[in-house]
């Protein structure tokens, strides 16, 4: 694996960073544009009531529930991917780390808002967090949604973390070479980073803790997401195969998620020097593993339940195997698992373009997995006469829109204020640490030849 | 402690819907207007299922008042993040309005589809609001509601009773619908008073709970509609 | 911040508000002195009367202060008053036991409603443009007696009609006193879904011009022709309590329940057998039961007068055997049979017959059949059959003498129109036949012949519309209200009831203004009261007393009723004077519509929310579920599965509905309980103008309904229509439904 080393990193991934592109404004308009348009979207269901949504009796979740586990899912791409290949030292991992842990924490940001838009009274949501209050009312730790507060700051927190510790030595970097207010900034931001070897150490090990902490945080996060329906006695939630089931539905979402972006990151800031065919085929080889682990349990799950042919959950199977639910349903199977087969499995097409477009099949795909899971199963719980259905209305499109936006706004940020892909880790990756462990970045983070 | 229940006869039962309307005029519940149940907002904590059988000329319809079953076991409750849905020491599901933050997880949970949620602010049509009943509160935008087994009732006939010391008789506590159903199809009381009507009638062959697979542990009974052999 | 500087800003921020809110007439709070004692919070229950059908039904009112918006000195304003809470049953009532049907329920929102018409109004555009001016109540009464006295002088009294709903209470006999009194022609009584067919029947059989009363808790078997008797006919929350004694009041004893109907209503959907005979033909099939019976001697023939004047009753009613009844009714033959046994051996046994198998032009011939059938079987007068409920002569209670015959509606808009004589002043009370009526009969155009309409509705419904003066009632909550029931006990019932709250609007009870108007003419009409309530208590103080301790007046107003033992002098004579000497037979129902271009019956119904439609304006009633097809706020048409397949039409599909008449467009809905050829529509939508609630929402089939009428009693025949259906196009919004699924099946097929 070859890219560029020492001032070329600097200058290749420092650029976005001090030179300001036309594009730049182009696009913070455009997807700023969007964001805008979803919070008009949300101030205005919270002023005119949430009847402006298509929300009906008796299905009362839908899109912003399925918006919530879509991006709680995203979210497992990166820390999850990360800190797995940190944990075995895989060393394509070093241009992808950063970049799939930024993943994370926006998607975990924007999916923590769906339970908030999806309230009925947002301005109270408070109530659900275990707040000191001198009446002494807590909130009730029975409900799952209680756990899903817990669990998924548990994870913003570590995740932050986690993408934060190995920003530190670059914020140096960029502090080192800046003027201005920019270096104040980015001096906070460094904490007084000064690449001793003390520090050096204590950030492996911080690293290394962190990442195996992460990992059965991110696995716990999905299966409580999970425990959102597999604990209400509702045909075709109340199953003990949601928990891994979620968990290999996210890590999929997660990977397809950070293909993108790689690929986009790779096209508009030039870093086809970074990121090489090679880390998207190792990534494209996962994303098909997770698309037959995905297909294997959907198939356990659609069988048991035709076997079992209990009559609640065979209401809710027939809907989405052949009934109106049932166009939604194949193109879900062809997208998560047809599609991603065919281009992942046959190594000509394990091309960056292939997948590309295995990537958002698997993204929509996923995305209609969580609708299905959600929608029909409401629309047919046990008493016929209740049956019902759910259509969107604009406030609820638009804002799902503006959560995708809102992703692409927060990269194009990131990428403009922090190097997207980690330089003191790229670096390393050439030369192998010293048994003295000092890291050859350290010089590198003296002899600066770039001009702020 | 008292544990209220309820029994309905099917084979009294005639599908007038006098007790749905009941509901309403008791419990200030409010009409969506047509365009709002036309989407699916119309709330009736009280509802008159009706079942079809068989082809023409050899059907049969049954109807069924479907109401909150106040479970004994009920999925509504342990999932409502803060304790809106709750049950109380005599055995009913309480929805407490001003706890309720619409998270709607709890309709969600609930197998029957009982739960309404306010997708706007209640409106009247001034002066309809004279009719408002002043014993119950009025839901704003963005909150569950339930049947309550018409709860301002039963508190009003314990204060009564207790001002008078005495127990609260069997049959002095009438909600709305069980007053108002012409043929007697509904019986509330006391179910841990084994003499109640209720208890009686929950104990009837004819008894059975509506889903009572789901493991819910329904308050209500529902006695089946016979038929002629 | 000092303290010093916080208090100014204080005070400057605190004066601003204050000046703000004073200068906005909006946020001006004027809290009026109340004119009435009420305890806030405390409850007290009243009685009451139901007034929306004419079963009679007794009300506990809840009664509670509340919050009213008023005007005063022409200052707006919040007043404390005693407003009516909640309508329950009158537990203790002889009709209805404690128990009210929705209709009943949903009553209250008439006292409340937002476009209740709030003073008297004179016509200001051009008639029925709805546009009228506000007028005193003097000068309005003036110029009615002066019109009224412009007659009398020209001698031309018969100018005057009186447009009202049928019935036997004090209001109908204080508007019979009137109209005679003035030397009016007899008032017109209309009711679309009326019991005049009935009432013709019972007394050509029994000698009784009355609807009976079914004592449905000992019936050991029931057998029902087309009768709503739980949804809407006759008193259908007396019959709701018995229907539930029926099936479970009695220890080890179920009633059974059989129903014959073209199309399953409400109270057919209850039935353990539910029988669909060809319409117009139930008393076919009545007859060929009875065939049964007696060619099977599984009865003795007590039938007498009841079977006697059934042609062929004599010889055995041979011509209703039961291959020819199955060719008939389209009833098999074995099926006839075993009905008949079932019901010789049950005893106590009952046929009941209404609605639609009585609509036809044969519908006196059905329930005379059907009377026989009851006479047959010996359920007449006995428990568990049906009997006739001893009625007070509101006449005679009243101190007066005589009461005319009531004209029907189709002659009073032909006359009308005929100019013979031509109407000069119309008065409507409580009818809306512009509405129900067929258009054949041209009761719009008649009314435009009339130089002045008065009405004293409380709505500007179709009919009121058209009035040139409204002088709006009171609601039922605030005036004086009453009721004698027809049927529905087991004794004679009489219920009053005195105002429950005070009136929110500038009306005035109409039997006040009927009172005060016979004072203002030139030549008084000398009724012997001053007010309505005066009138009522004179005659409820003639009645004999229940209790020992109260008179029967002070009693009645306590209770809400009077009932008990009546002396035949106050009793009603329902016989008639001289019973028919000819013997009736079957003749084939006369449909208006060739069977080829118009292939099905049509069969508009009264609807469990709406009955005729006059309650289409009740917001509870609107968003209530249809207890059959869930459907809310909307009309539709209900079409057998196999009709629909045919016809390529699909649930909730816009359909057309045609008949000789005219074309109406709804949604379908495809139901299992209809026979092949019929499509059947509930009444009560379709409303040009009745409140924000009803108007402009569904269609009204009597629009395409045909004058056929029952000729002995020139009843409309509104099952008599044919019409043929076609699909206009896929669902669109007209359609609103509660639920989802009308039965799992069709789900699963789906
Ligand atoms: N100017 C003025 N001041 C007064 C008084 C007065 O008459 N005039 N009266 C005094 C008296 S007597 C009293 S008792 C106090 C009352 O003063 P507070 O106790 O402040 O009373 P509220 O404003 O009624 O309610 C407080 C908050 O509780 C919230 N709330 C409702 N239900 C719940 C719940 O279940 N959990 C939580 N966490 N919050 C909930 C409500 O939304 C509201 O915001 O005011 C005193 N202050
Ligand atoms: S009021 Fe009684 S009879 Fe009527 S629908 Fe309700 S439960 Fe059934
Ligand atoms: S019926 Fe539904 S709402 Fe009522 S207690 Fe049971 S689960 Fe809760
Ligand atoms: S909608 Fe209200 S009652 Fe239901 S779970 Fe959420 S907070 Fe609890
Ligand atoms: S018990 Fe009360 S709240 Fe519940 S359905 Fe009956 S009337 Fe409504
Ligand atoms: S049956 Fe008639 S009188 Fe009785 S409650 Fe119903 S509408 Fe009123």
């Amino acid at each position: 694996m070859t890219h560029p080393t020492g001032s070329r990193i600097n200058n290749d991934l420092l650029r976005p960073l001090l030179l300001t592109s036309w594009r730049f404004y182009v696009l913070v308009a455009f997807f700023g544009a969007f964001v805008a348009a979803g919070l008009i979207a949300w101030l205005s269901q919270i002023f005119f009531g949430f009847g402006i949504s298509g929300l009906r009796w008796p299905v009362y979740w839908g899109f912003y529930v399925t918006n919530f586990v879509f991006w709680i899912g995203i979210s497992h791409a990166g820390t999850l991917i990360s800190a797995i290949l940190r944990l075995v030292n895989a060393g394509w991992r070093r241009p992808v780390t950063r970049c799939a842990e930024v993943i994370t924490v926006f998607a975990l940001l924007i999916g923590a808002m769906f339970p908030l838009i999806h309230l009925g009274r947002p301005w109270l949501a408070f109530w659900l967090f275990p707040y000191p209050s001198e009446r002494l009312i807590w909130p009730n730790f029975r409900s799952p949604l209680v756990w899903d507060f817990f669990a998924i700051n548990t994870y913003l927190t570590g995740s932050i973390l986690f993408l934060f510790l190995p920003m530190i030595p670059d914020f140096a970097v960029v502090r080192d070479r800046a003027t201005g207010l920019r270096r104040r900034v980015y001096r906070v931001l460094a904490l007084g980073w000064r690449g001793t070897p003390k520090q050096w150490h204590r950030l492996e090990t911080a690293m290394q803790i962190m990442a195996i902490a992460i990992i059965p945080v991110a696995v716990s996060v999905h299966t409580i997401v999970s425990f959102d329906f597999s604990m209400a006695p509702v045909p075709m939630w109340n199953t003990t195969i949601f928990g891994p089931y979620f968990v290999a539905g996210a890590i999929f979402s997660g990977i397809a998620g950070l293909l993108i972006a790689m690929a986009a990151l790779r096209k508009f800031l030039h870093l086809e020097e970074y990121l090489h065919p090679v880390h998207f085929e190792n990534l494209g080889k996962l994303l098909l593993v997770m698309a037959l682990l995905w297909g294997y349990f959907v198939f356990n799950e659609r069988l048991v339940t035709y076997y079992g042919n209990g009559p609640a959950e065979m209401a809710v199977f027939r809907q989405t195997q052949w009934q109106s639910f049932a166009p939604l349903h194949w193109t879900m199977v062809f997208l998560n698992f047809v599609l991603p087969l065919t281009l992942m499995g046959i190594r000509k097409f394990r091309t960056i373009a292939g997948c590309v477009i295995a990537s958002i099949g698997v993204i929509v795909g996923m995305w209609l997995e969580r609708f299905l899971i959600i929608v029909p199963a409401l629309g047919h719980k046990y008493l016929p006469y209740s049956y019902g259905t759910y259509r969107p209305e604009p406030v609820e499109i638009v804002i799902t829109i503006a959560s995708f936006a809102a992703m692409s706004l927060l990269y194009v940020l990131f990428a403009k204020f922090i190097p997207i892909i980690s330089i003191w880790e790229l670096k390393a990756g050439e030369h192998p640490p010293a048994p003295d462990l000092v890291p050859p970045a350290t010089e590198e983070h003296r002899l600066g030849d770039l001009r702020l | 402690m008292p544990r209220w229940g309820m029994a309905v006869d099917l084979d009294r039962c005639n599908g007038c819907a006098a007790c749905v309307v009941a509901c309403h005029a008791e419990n200030n519940i409010s009409t969506v207007g047509a365009d709002e149940a036309a989407r699916g907002r119309a709330k009736h904590w009280l509802r008159i299922e009706r079942y079809w059988e068989g082809e023409f000329p050899d059907v049969r319809l049954t109807f069924r008042p479907v109401l909150c079953q106040h479970c004994d076991n009920a999925p509504c409750e342990p999932v409502c993040p803060t304790y809106a849905s709750h049950h109380t020491e005599d055995g009913l599901n309480a929805q407490v309005y001003n706890r309720c933050i619409g998270t709607r997880y709890c309709a969600n949970a609930c197998p029957y589809n009982v739960r309404f949620f306010d997708f706007f602010n209640p409106s009247w049509d001034k002066p309809l609001h004279l009719q408002l009943n002043p014993d119950v509160s009025l839901r704003e935008a963005g909150v569950m509601e339930k049947c309550t087994f018409c709860v301002q009732r039963i508190q009003a006939a314990g204060t009564q009773a207790s001002a008078e010391e005495r127990e609260v008789q069997d049959g002095e506590i009438q909600p709305a619908c069980v007053q108002s159903c012409p043929s007697k199809a509904l019986v509330f009381g006391d179910l841990d008073d084994p003499g109640s009507r209720v208890s009686q009638l929950s104990r009837s062959p004819r008894g059975s709970k509506l889903l009572e697979d789901v493991g819910t542990r329904p308050k209500i009974t529902y006695l089946a509609r016979q038929s002629q052999a | 911040m000092d303290r010093r500087s916080f208090i100014k800003l204080t005070a400057v921020t605190g004066t601003s508000a204050a000046l703000a809110s004073c200068g906005n007439p909006e946020n001006q709070l004027i809290r009026f002195v109340p004119a009435e004692d009420i305890v806030p919070g405390i409850a007290v229950w009243k009685p009451g009367v139901c007034p929306l059908c004419q079963a009679g039904c007794g009300l506990t009112v809840r009664v509670m202060d509340a919050d009213a918006d008023v005007v005063r000195n022409g200052q707006a304003g919040l007043v404390r008053i005693a407003a009516a809470k909640k309508l329950e049953g009158a537990s203790d009532h002889p009709v209805n036991h404690g128990g009210l049907c929705a209709r009943g329920q949903a009553a209250i929102q008439i006292t409340y409603h937002p476009d209740r018409i709030t003073q008297p109004l004179k016509r200001s555009g051009d008639r029925g443009s709805g546009r009228f001016e506000a007028i005193s109540w003097d000068d309005a009464l003036g110029d009615l007696a002066r019109r009224l006295d412009a007659l009398e002088t020209a001698g031309n009294q018969r100018a005057v009609a009186f447009l009202t709903r049928p019935g036997a209470g004090f209001r109908q006999t204080l508007i019979d006193q009137f109209v005679s009194r003035f030397g009016a022609p007899a008032p017109v009584a209309y009711e679309l879904f009326g019991d005049d067919v009935q009432r013709q029947a019972n007394a050509l059989s029994f000698g009784r011009h009355q609807v009976q009363t079914l004592d449905l808790a000992n019936t050991r078997y029931l057998l029902g022709f087309g009768a709503d008797f739980l949804g809407t006919w006759n008193s259908p929350v007396a019959q709701g309590a018995g229907y539930g004694a029926m099936r479970q009041g009695r220890l080890g004893v179920r009633g059974v329940f059989v129903q014959v109907e073209a199309r399953m209503s409400q109270t057919g959907a209850n039935a353990d057998e539910w029988v669909a005979a060809r319409p117009g033909t139930e008393g076919v099939l009545a007859l060929g039961l009875a065939h049964v019976m007696m060619a099977e001697k599984l009865v003795p023939d007590s039938a007498g007068r009841a079977g006697a004047i059934v042609a062929g009753w004599s010889d055995g009613l041979v011509d209703y055997a039961p291959d020819r009844v199955e060719r008939s009714t389209g009833v098999p033959a074995a099926r006839v049979e075993r009905l008949a046994r079932e019901f010789a051996a049950t005893r106590p046994a009952a046929a009941i017959v209404g609605g639609p198998p009585l609509a036809h032009s044969n519908g006196l011939f059905t329930a005379l059949a059907v009377n026989a059938l009851n006479a047959l079987v010996g359920s007449v007068d006995q428990p568990g059959g049906m009997s006739f409920m001893p009625q007070l002569d509101t006449v005679a209670a009243a101190g007066l003498t005589g009461s005319p015959a009531r004209q029907t509606i189709e002659r009073f808009a032909a006359d009308a129109l005929s100019g013979r004589p031509a109407p000069d002043v119309v008065f409507i009370d409580g009818v809306n036949p512009v509405f129900t009526a067929p258009p054949a009969w041209r009761v719009r155009e008649a009314l435009d012949q009339a130089a002045f309409v008065v009405s004293f509705g409380s709505f500007l419904d179709e009919t009121s519309v058209l009035a040139d003066l409204v002088l709006p009632d009171h609601s039922f909550l605030e005036s004086w209200s009453e009721a004698v029931p027809e049927a529905g006990a087991g004794v004679a019932v009489a219920s009053v009831a005195p105002p429950v709250m005070r009136p929110l609007y500038d009306t005035r009870a109409t039997g006040d203004v009927l009172l005060d108007i016979g004072r203002r003419l030139r030549r008084p009409l000398e009724l012997p009261w001053q007010t309505f309530d005066e009138m009522l208590a004179a005659s409820f103080s003639a009645l004999p007393s229940a209790t020992a301790d109260a008179d029967a007046w002070t009693d009645a107003q306590a209770k809400g009723v009077w009932s008990g033992p009546l002396p035949p002098r106050l009793a009603r004579q329902t016989g008639l004077a001289s019973p028919a000497r000819r013997t009736f037979s079957f003749e084939a129902p006369r449909f208006d519509g060739d069977a080829q271009q118009y292939p099905f019956h049509f069969l508009p119904y009264p609807s469990t929310a709406f009955l005729d439609g006059s309650l289409a304006h009740l917001p509870w009633l609107q968003e209530m579920p249809d207890p059959l097809t869930s459907a809310m706020w909307s009309s539709w048409i209900e079409i057998n599965p196999a009709t629909a397949a045919r016809l390529r039409i699909g649930d909730g599909d816009v359909v057309e509905v045609a008949s000789s008449q005219g074309a109406l467009q709804a949604a379908a809905v495809i139901t299992p309980g209809i026979a092949p050829d019929v499509v059947a529509m509930p009444m009560g939508q379709g409303h040009r103008t009745f409140t924000r609630y009803a108007s402009g929402r569904g269609v009204n089939p009597i629009e395409i309904v045909a004058a056929v009428t029952e000729p002995a009693t020139g009843a409309l025949a509104w099952a008599a229509t044919r019409v043929r259906v076609s699909r206009l196009g896929p669902p669109d919004s007209r359609l609103v439904r509660f639920a989802g699924g009308m039965r799992e099946e069709t789900e699963e097929r789906r």
